[in-house]
């Protein structure tokens, strides 16, 4: 029983690292119904950025974090203004296949760059695991977890109580009636592209020092993240939250009880069996996902 | 439609002849013909998909997976039944036909988002059940393709296989494109522009949506075989969801809607991957960057840009020949002219 709950905790970290991820293609899917699919290979860009800084330019920790992170929304908002604004009219699938290229294209571009050995990126914290009970956790673990929980608890806040989160939900309810009301539609969905791929990028960030930093890394998290957002029904902050946690914990338990290699295919199974019973996932209701 | 078709060279059919024709400019060099035979098998895999987009209106991110599942029947039936390459063909095509219906049967029910994650979870899945299914897959190792003969001809060796590959490419693209002209491809086309309203003209949706799932996975499955013959090898590394992506991207850059297209994308992705194979990232990179101008400057791709050039290249001449307009202006003025006077 100790170690089931033991492969519980292990699952939370790459938990919150999915319901990060998910939250940012949430953000984005909000406002402008649309599926950022190329938010793994914008965060892998904004670790490798995040490396250079560090290990090239050697700024310190926090200074380098918070300039890969404006980075990261300065991409967003320019993916936005610069490409998907350029083809709003075009259908939904044209759009949804753009963010598919620039997954493709920004992926070879990181491997151009910065070439496919292997990076170190430190990790977060120092000092050995905690131990609660009889469960042991790692301080980076810890803290993964409370900055999930912080930022989406932060996401609420912003959308419910403040006046751009106002407009975020008026444009997810109806773009053109938030436009003809005076709602900044396109400035309220660059800054919805902005925080996503920030959101992003910071769930990079968190899990390279996990696995090593390489062109390709997120390509499975960004699968299981996708994945964690369709779980709890797109369009929901509690849904990515939960989807997140839930893949994470039942991925871990399934690579310890069944079999690693298994572990994409049973997650797939999963959400296949949740689609079936509620084909709007966890959290999300048929007018949401009716596009 | 028939007047436009006559007044057009017969594309597929200079093609075709090139196709035949170039090995001996090459003088059999190994590498090419290896690269061309690519560009063919490719050429099917994304037709393959262009089916189920393109004509179907559905998405797959796991076309790599049913190519997959032909090779694999490809590799089992030659090595367990030794079977003739025909039957052996037309079995790989059956086994991935019969995974995409059973994977067409919810799309009834999903759209969208959720036949993206239905599809790349199927992509994703089935390297995996290769990888653990060792008694029939041989897990990691994979499987060795036996020797194959054709009529007393070695199917191992490069001009063969090229011809051979050739051949079955043809008759695949074909065999699509005379698909779609059918009552069942119209049908597609319906369902694709509007469900609702081929609802109404008394079409059954589902059951459209599932035969072009079974259709685009039997193609995708003969090229799986083919894949089989052409690597000599089956193991589940050769899967990967980039080669889905790959499919997808082909289909993109050649044009939706489009089986020469198809083709088209096909060979330029596949060279572009051949001579970019140096630096690391650099194919995938320009393969994005190709998706994301296609989509840009013409959505409906490759196929298009005739099309476009030449309505292009007419309004140029136009505006420059005193032609219709040419005159109405020209008459302005003078009226104007007379009025001042």
């Amino acid at each position: 029983m100790v170690q089931f709950g033991q492969d519980v905790i292990g699952g939370l970290g790459f938990g919150a690292i999915y319901a990060l991820a998910a939250l940012g293609l949430v953000i984005i899917f909000k406002t402008s119904r649309l599926v950022n699919f190329a938010f793994g290979s914008m965060g892998t860009a904004v670790a490798m950025i995040l490396w250079t800084l560090l290990s090239a330019v050697r700024l310190p920790l926090v200074a380098a974090w918070l300039l890969a992170l404006v980075g990261a929304a300065v991409v967003g908002a320019l993916t936005d203004e610069a490409l998907l604004r350029r083809i709003e009219q075009a259908p939904s699938l044209i759009q949804i296949t753009i963010t598919l290229g620039l997954f493709i294209g920004i992926e070879g571009l990181v491997g151009v760059l910065w070439g496919y050995t292997p990076k170190p990126l430190p990790e977060l914290t120092s000092g050995g695991s905690l131990r609660v009970g009889p469960y042991f956790l790692t301080p980076d673990q810890l803290l993964i977890v409370a900055l999930t929980l912080v930022l989406a608890a932060a996401l609420h806040f912003v959308l419910e109580r403040t006046r751009l989160g106002l407009a975020m939900r008026a444009i997810a309810q109806d773009r053109d009636t938030a436009m003809l009301m005076g709602v900044p539609t396109r400035r309220t969905v660059a800054l919805s592209w902005a925080w996503g791929v920030l959101l992003s990028g910071l769930a990079a960030i968190l899990v390279a020092p996990a696995v090593s930093l390489s062109p390709t890394m997120m390509d499975q998290i960004a699968v299981f993240a996708f994945a964690a957002a369709v779980l709890g029904g797109f369009g929901s902050l509690a849904g990515a939250i939960v989807g997140g946690f839930i893949v994470g914990i039942v991925g871990n338990l399934i690579s310890a009880y069944l079999s690693t290699n298994f572990q994409l295919t049973f997650i797939f199974l999963l959400i296949v069996a949740v689609l079936y019973v509620r084909p709007h996932g966890i959290f999300g209701s048929a007018a949401q996902s009716r596009q | 439609m028939i007047r436009a078709r006559r007044r057009g060279l017969p594309w597929p059919l200079l093609a075709f002849g090139f196709a035949v024709a170039f090995p001996a400019a090459y003088g059999g060099n190994t590498a090419i013909m290896s690269v061309a035979t690519q560009c063919l098998i490719y050429a099917v895999a994304a037709a393959s998909l262009n089916l189920l987009m393109g004509y179907g209106g559905q998405v797959s991110l796991g076309h790599a997976g049913f190519l997959a599942a032909g090779a694999y029947t490809a590799a089992v039936v030659a090595i367990h039944f030794r079977l003739p390459l025909v039957p052996e063909i037309l079995a790989a095509g059956l086994v991935a036909a019969a995974i995409g219906f059973v994977l067409g049967l919810p799309t009834g029910r999903l759209h969208g988002l959720y036949l993206v994650i239905l599809t790349l979870g199927f992509g994703v899945a089935v390297p995996q059940i290769a990888l653990n299914w060792t008694g029939l897959t041989n897990g990691w190792a994979g499987l060795a393709m036996p020797p194959t003969t054709l009529w007393g001809l070695d199917l191992t060796s490069q001009p063969t296989l090229y011809y051979c590959v050739l051949a079955v490419s043809w008759l695949c693209l074909l065999a699509m494109l005379s698909l779609v002209a059918t009552r069942s491809g119209r049908i597609f086309m319906a369902v694709r522009d509007s469900e609702a309203a081929a609802m109404a003209m008394g079409v059954n949706v589902w059951r459209a949506k599932v035969k072009v799932f079974t259709t685009s996975a039997f193609f995708c499955g003969i090229a799986g075989d083919l894949l089989a013959h052409w690597t000599g090898l089956v193991a589940p590394t050769s899967f990967p969801f980039d080669l889905s992506l790959l499919f997808f991207s082909m289909v993109i850059v050649g044009g939706m809607g489009s089986i020469w297209g198809s083709l088209t994308g096909a060979v330029l992705l596949v060279v572009i991957a051949d001579q970019a194979a140096s630096v690391g990232g650099l194919s995938t990179a320009i393969i994005g960057g190709a998706v994301v101008l296609t989509l840009l400057v013409a959505p409906e791709g490759l196929a298009s840009l005739p099309r476009v050039v030449s309505w292009r290249l007419r309004r140029m001449l136009e505006r420059e020949a005193p032609g219709e307009i040419g005159r109405f202006r020209n008459r302005d003025q003078r009226v104007r002219k007379e009025r001042r006077a």
